[in-house]
């Protein structure tokens, strides 16, 4: 498993698909595929968005499960925590929870890429 | 040399971009401001950093739309501050380039670049929050971050700054030293 993180609008899906040698149609967009792509997929990205779906249908991502049946993905997710604290209950509930899975997830992968103005910095060697 | 400083607000970036020049060593410098001053705020913000230059020999342009008309010849490097105003003023002020604001803006890159040999352009993060914005200022995030994305395409170095540290993304911080 490979986490790609960073900001929105960082060009970390193109970054994805280049390192990694991944075709578009290999890749599902993680804010309306549907819940079980992810064990099917090479690449899921928005997983930030997918974590928001889960919480919405009251589901538990499942990291064990993930490893068990789609051990080399690469999940691309936007980096959350670096704004004020959202007002909305549920936006505080759902960042602090894509936080904290992408905290397992990053624990998980072999590599772990940053991407800052499309440039990728590895921060978790393989 | 082209180079891309970005960072949060207040992370000291502008005073990192100014090292920079300094370090460069090609005069006469020139800073290209962006910031319009819209209030008492925006004129304390453009006060504090006037002071900062003071001592630098800057001369100061303003630029807040149509960079690529701007007149840098003669000068050794300029100092471009901040891209998100100039995104900002492009999208929303009168005569600004509007949806055309990236070409626009990445054409103005190259015409300055052009006329200096050395340009060091001052960015922003302001992508990495839990909030989902409304459409008009995600357009205005995606605008920004596809500038910085083909800034730092054609860029020689790409420095993110942390609370004053550099974090090197692209090219060699040390060759900055001997370059100018």
């Amino acid at each position: 498993m490979i986490l790609v993180t960073g900001g929105c609008f960082q060009g970390k899906k193109e970054y994805a698909f280049r390192q990694f040698g991944i075709r578009p149609e290999e890749a599902a967009d993680g804010a309306r595929c549907p819940l079980e792509a992810v064990y099917e997929v090479r690449m899921l990205y928005h997983f930030h968005e997918y974590i928001r779906r889960l919480m919405q249908e009251e589901k538990e991502f499942s990291l064990e499960e993930l490893l068990e049946r789609n051990p080399r993905i690469v999940l691309v997710t936007n980096e959350l925590g670096y704004g004020v604290v959202p007002v909305d209950q549920f936006d505080r509930a759902y960042r602090e929870k894509t936080g904290r899975v992408c905290c397992k997830v990053a624990q998980a992968a072999q590599e772990v890429h940053r991407v800052v103005c499309g440039l990728g910095t590895v921060i978790k060697h393989g | 040399m082209l180079i891309l400083v970005t960072g949060g607000s207040g992370s000291g970036k502008s005073e990192f971009a100014e090292g920079l020049v300094l370090q460069l060593r090609t005069k006469p410098y020139l800073y290209i401001a962006t910031m319009y001053p819209f209030d008492e705020e925006c004129h304390r913000r453009i006060a504090r950093h006037r002071a900062m230059r003071r001592e630098k020999e800057f001369d100061t342009l303003e630029c807040y739309t149509g960079l690529k008309n701007i007149h840098a010849e003669g000068y050794g490097t300029a100092l471009l501050e901040c891209m998100s105003n100039l995104t900002a003023n492009e999208m929303y002020q009168e005569g600004g380039a509007k949806e055309r604001c990236v070409e626009e803006i990445l054409e103005g890159i190259c015409a300055v670049q052009k006329q200096c040999g050395h340009l060091v352009v001052v960015s922003n993060e302001i992508f990495s929050d839990g909030i989902r914005y409304d459409p008009e200022t995600q357009r205005y995030q995606r605008y920004l971050g596809q500038i910085n994305q083909k800034i730092a395409e054609k860029a020689d170095l790409v420095v993110e700054v942390v609370y004053s540290i550099p974090v090197v993304h692209k090219g060699n911080l040390e060759k900055v030293k001997w370059t100018g």
